[in-house]
């Protein structure tokens, strides 16, 4: 059957090519998706609806029955700490958002738009991505004798002069977890902008200064609304990993800023199953509001 | 014209501060690797540079009241658990990106449906994953409960990986060989797979390095067994010691020659493909 349907069709071109054996075609489309969705659905979804699930059971001391209840979200709510813990957590997500923006962009500028040999661009970014094949908590536990009082930058401070006394704010701090951090996540900013930028048609720009537009309004009128998309994708993936996190928070804070997901931490730890998957939910919705607010943006399939 | 030429060693001066921005820690770890030991900790100065933490890890260093780190059963479990989520996670990325070359309904739902499990934080999955086996029973284990996580978490990067390849993939070739007689799963294998093969390399470099260096997903679904990560974030409530970093030095060398087997791997397909073409240029010619 399939023989006759190709010397049939063959002389047209790809256009019908979805046609050709219909039937056959739609079902061998099912095989290929059925694993991967099937997959995501029972140890993707089922897990994060069992957590919406337990967040409305009863929680006694040491465990939890399924009797629907809202106690726990109450108690997270009306809590000085926990309600603490979700503004902490906004406000450091922002900082570090907005830092990595900041100090990501030029870099990312200066590779995508003024190196121009493409294998010079590839070791630029490799560069950047190397220290990620070092453990990420060993990364950050590296930041310890940076910022200490008799750290790295605290000892040459001092040598240059700068400084007569160590400066102490620099770890265990708010500053030293912003600071990790935007270490940390600020290549997952340069990589996607870099890529975006990389890709402009040069003749754009070089048709904008013939016209006589200046080295500003390019960039404004042209360089930065194409990298938008860029933008958008490496501010989700800052923010998808800022806002689950807790290690850099314990590691270099000496446990003294508590974000959502060391919150989470610690009531599993005592076995606080319902009050953990209040605040699982929280942190979902929050996650939820900021992703589609920047997918508002962008179309991410579109632009791949 | 001139204007643009300062600008561009302004920003090229920056690059080079961002670099040593991130490369820091990094330079610091290095250092400190080398400090004395055992009674030496993780900061300056350093009192006397010797080897000692690189034995420590190695397990040569006689016994001090630093515990050892359990190199030899996490680092296997680490490692098993990555080759195992790469080798499924390439495999669904890539099927279902090939379900993605043709239009069907529903593909926003798939779509958003796996891209979902790179964007659902891993605190969440775990602490979602460990509810469920705690309710249904299931014992948590690293080789069951955390691989399950950890291809959920790799597979949507292979999927990504895979589509951006399939989009700038000339079909034509492949409707040739269709036009031509050959079964779909032959033309997959002699066609399309030496086509697409960099970048599945690309999608398993993803998976395994995603996966090896996996914590929170871990942290809640593992029980008692650790993985790497585990094992060093268990240092992290007790004192720590350099000898992380020198465990960091060591994992760095051994990731960087698996980047480079990569590298050697890539160039080497785009070398066989350039010459393949130019044979069939050649022979049309």
């Amino acid at each position: 059957m399939s023989n006759t349907a190709i010397t049939e069709q063959a002389p047209i071109n790809s256009a019908t090519r979805g046609n050709q054996h219909g039937l056959l075609r739609g079902k061998r489309h099912y095989l290929l998706l059925a694993p991967g969705v099937f997959w995501m659905l029972v140890f993707l979804v089922l897990p994060l609806l069992m957590m919406v699930y337990v967040s409305f059971w009863t929680q006694s001391t040491f465990a939890v029955s399924p009797d629907l209840t809202i106690k726990s979200w109450v108690a997270f709510f009306s809590s000085d700490t926990y309600f603490g813990a979700l503004i902490r957590t906004l406000r450091i997500w922002l900082t570090v958002l907005a830092l990595t923006l900041v100090i990501g962009y030029p870099t990312a500028l200066f590779i995508g738009q003024f190196v121009r040999n493409k294998n010079t661009q590839t070791v630029l970014l490799v560069t950047c991505v190397v220290p990620f094949w070092t453990s990420f908590l060993i990364r950050v536990l590296a930041w310890r004798p940076m910022l200490g009082k008799e750290g790295a930058i605290n000892i040459l401070l001092q040598k240059f002069g700068i400084t007569s006394q160590p400066i102490e704010v620099l770890l265990f701090t708010e500053l030293s977890v912003v600071i990790g951090m935007v270490q940390i996540y600020v290549v997952f900013m340069v990589g996607p902008i870099a890529f975006m930028l990389a890709r402009i048609d040069e003749s754009l720009i070089e048709a904008a200064r013939d016209l006589g537009a200046s080295a500003w309004t390019i960039f404004r009128k042209i360089i930065l609304p194409l990298s938008m998309p860029g933008v958008v994708v490496g501010a989700i993936f800052v923010s998808v990993m800022v806002l689950g996190e807790f290690a850099t928070a314990s590691a270099l804070s000496g446990r003294k800023v508590n974000l959502l997901g060391n919150i989470i931490l610690t009531q599993v730890g005592s076995l606080k199953w319902a009050f953990a998957a209040v605040i699982g939910v929280v942190l979902t919705v929050v996650m939820a509001i900021v992703i589609t607010g920047l997918l508002r943006v962008v179309n991410l399939r579109r632009e791949l | 014209m001139h204007q643009l030429t300062s600008l561009k060693w302004i920003l090229g001066f920056y690059t080079a501060l961002f670099i040593v921005f991130l490369y820091g820690p990094f330079l610091v770890m290095g250092i400190i690797s080398f400090q004395q030991g055992p009674e030496g900790g993780p900061q300056f100065p350093i009192i006397e540079w010797s080897t000692f933490w690189y034995k420590h890890v190695m397990g040569f260093a006689p016994p001090s009241r630093v515990a050892p780190l359990p190199v030899g059963e996490a680092l296997f479990r680490s490692l098993t658990l990555a080759f195992a989520t790469m080798i499924v996670s390439t495999v669904l990325g890539t099927m279902t990106a090939q379900a993605f070359r043709t239009q069907f309904k529903g593909s926003g739902f798939v779509f958003y449906l796996v891209v979902l499990g790179m964007m659902v934080p891993g605190i969440l999955l775990g602490l979602g994953m460990a509810l469920v086996s705690d309710q249904l029973g299931i014992a948590r284990t690293w080789w069951g409960t955390t691989f399950v996580l950890h291809v959920v978490y790799t597979f949507p990067f292979a999927f990504l990986v895979m589509l951006a390849i399939f989009n700038r993939f000339d079909s034509s070739v492949e409707e040739a060989s269709w036009t031509l007689g050959v079964s779909p799963a032959r033309t997959f294998r002699k066609v399309t797979f030496p086509m697409i093969f960099p970048g599945v390399l690309s999608a398993m470099l993803f998976a395994f390095t995603l996966s090896y260096d996996e914590f929170p997903r871990t942290l809640f679904t593992a029980a008692g067994d650790v993985t790497m990560p585990i094992a060093i974030y268990g240092t992290f409530s007790v004192e720590i010691h350099p000898n992380l970093f020198a465990f960091g030095v060591l994992t760095t060398l051994f990731s960087l020659a698996l980047l480079t087997v990569y590298a050697i791997l890539m160039a080497m397909s785009v070398r066989r493909s350039q010459a393949r073409s130019s044979g069939i240029q050649e022979e049309i010619a």
